[in-house]
């Protein structure tokens, strides 16, 4: 029966697909292609890493799938609620506390004083903090702040009434501004979070060793334009050593073509 | 065999733990009461008595004539005597309500202005450096304008009042707009409000620092503006407000009355800052963590 059944649940299998994306920002001589022609799935529930060095449009295709932007050609199709996003800084809201900036989305979205409540303490909880509920951004430190960007971005997911819908999380190198060690125990944290919520996460990352702990799938970028020039495939099962030196060389490669430009 | 699988997320969970309780900040703990008292009532209390003690030796001392430089003692009688026949509580009411009310049209007037002005590119171009201009110009120059519109009644000195406060208060909200974070309205996006959710639960409580600011201001310029109006336009049926009770001393040529009536007007600028806008900055500010000013 469920075979049968039309829409578009049964036609995609994908959180979320892009076809052909092309981004190029200004017009005529001066024009910038970012984005060249990407073509890119996550399917439901899969952790997928987009790595690339600066400028090869990464957090421009964040942008794109986040509706923060509109792509110049091509099609992106969500089949998950409103995409959450996290950024590189937390941008917690400072007059708020962590609680508050969890219940922000959900207020947002229309919930109740007392459903909201509960949903933040369950996602504070989720994420290790529920005992840091009443403190503001400014007496946590970067990686508390960064959870609290998490719960609230999961929070960000919720809609009034349905419950089982498929979520995604959209993340700008969410790290990068932390001490290797917070970064560590991040990375972990994340990836437990991702299992027990079964959220299809899009990462970018320009850190190789990260994508490689975190991904299921690393797909690699170009740079000026953007363009999906490799992938792999089942990367937990690799050998982490071995992959992150393959991906390495790949990436070295891509950045020395600018060399003669 | 379930011990390593067990032993790693316990061990991550404690790693995790420790470095949140190492990595958080640790604010100062606040002063006790004695302390805030000693630190910040006795300075100002010790330089009044200094200015006090000095000026006494000045006119002991009689470089200048009486009626330039009367006695701290004089002064002293002539506001005593005020107190005593209960007419400076009239003065003081006359002048903070007008003022009061002039604030809060120029607050009414003001905020609407500043979001138009720092939202909408046509409105800032037109009337942006304008507005600044006006903060620079003294509103006493406004007075000669406003007797001839309105004659000498209270719509003048609303008026002269309403142009002091409503620019400092306007342009306060566009710098507090305009300083908002540009990462704070794109998270509002991606999650999804709307522009007046985003206004509401956005926009306006992360400008909420640069609006008091002008706020503040907007008050000192409302007070200043008044006094300027109430020390020209007179008429018996205005009142008397401070700043009519300053004029009369010059008129009388009574040095005392004149210096009782400028420490009567400093002291009300100074109280309302200390009463009204000093807790609700530090409150606002204390909650952002922005405390090195306080």
């Amino acid at each position: 029966m469920t075979t049968t059944l039309p829409g578009p649940a049964a036609t995609t299998s994908a959180a979320v697909h892009l076809d052909g994306v092309q981004k190029v920002f200004g017009s005529g001589g001066g024009a910038v292609q970012a984005l060249d022609g990407v073509d890119l799935t996550v399917a439901p529930g899969e952790f997928v890493c987009l790595l690339g060095a600066s400028g090869c449009g990464k957090t421009t295709l964040l942008n794109l799938v986040a509706g923060l932007d509109e792509p110049s050609a091509g099609q992106i199709t969500l089949t998950t609620s409103r995409p959450a996003v996290m950024f590189q800084e937390a941008a917690l809201m400072p007059w708020l506390t962590a609680t508050r900036n969890v219940e922000l989305p959900l207020r947002l979205a229309g919930f109740g004083r007392s459903e909201r409540q509960e949903k933040a303490a369950d996602l504070l909880e989720l994420v290790r903090l529920a005992g840091a509920g009443r403190k503001r951004p400014h007496e946590l430190s970067g990686g508390m702040r960064q959870r609290v960007a998490l719960a609230r971005a999961l929070a960000a997911t919720h809609r009034v009434g349905g419950d089982d819908e498929q979520a995604l999380l959209l993340m700008d190198e969410p790290f990068a501004a932390l001490d290797a060690i917070t970064r560590d125990v991040l990375q972990s944290e994340l990836l437990r979070v991702w299992r027990s919520t079964g959220t299809s996460v899009l990462f970018v990352t320009h850190d190789v060793r990260e994508a490689v702990r975190l991904g299921q799938r690393v797909v690699l970028l170009s740079s000026r334009p953007g363009r999906v020039v490799h992938e792999w495939q089942d990367v937990p099962s690799a050998d982490p050593e071995e992959l992150a030196e393959e991906i390495t060389a790949d990436l070295r490669e891509v950045i020395s073509t600018h060399a003669a430009a | 065999m379930p011990q390593p699988d067990q032993a790693a997320p316990d061990l991550d969970e404690a790693v995790g733990a420790g470095l949140d309780r190492l990595d958080a900040p640790v604010g100062p703990r606040p002063a006790s009461l004695r302390r805030r008292f000693v630190r910040g009532f006795l300075p100002p209390v010790g330089a009044l008595v200094l200015l006090v003690v000095v000026w006494q030796i000045l006119w002991a001392a009689a470089f200048w004539p009486e009626t330039s430089l009367p006695a701290p003692l004089d002064v002293w009688n002539e506001f005593a005597g005020t107190v005593a026949d209960g007419s400076v509580f009239g003065f003081i009411w006359t002048s903070v309500h007008r003022a009061a009310l002039g604030f809060a049209a120029g607050v009414v007037l003001g905020t609407p202005l500043g979001v138009l002005v720092a939202k909408v590119r046509v409105v800032r171009a037109a009337i942006g450096p304008l507005l600044s201009g006006l903060q620079s110009l003294p509103s006493v120059a406004w007075v000669p304008a406003a007797v001839i519109w309105f004659g000498i009644n209270d719509g003048a000195i609303y008026f002269v009042v309403l142009l002091g406060s409503v620019p400092s208060i306007a342009n306060g909200l566009v710098s507090g707009i305009d300083q908002i974070p540009p990462i704070l309205p794109r998270v509002g996006k991606v999650m999804g409000a709307g522009r007046l959710a985003a206004a509401r639960h956005i926009l306006l409580p992360a400008a909420l620092p640069g609006f008091l600011a002008g706020l503040k201001q907007g008050w000192a310029f409302s007070w200043r503006s008044l006094m300027a109006a109430e020390l020209i336009a007179r008429s018996p049926s205005l009142g008397v407000g401070l700043g009519t009770y300053l004029n009369d001393g010059s008129s009388y040529n009574s040095m005392p009355k004149v210096i009782a009536a400028i420490f009567l007007i400093l002291f009300v600028g100074v109280a309302i800052e200390l009463a009204v806008f000093r807790p609700l900055e530090r409150s606002v500010l204390r909650a952002r963590g922005l405390t090195g000013a306080l």
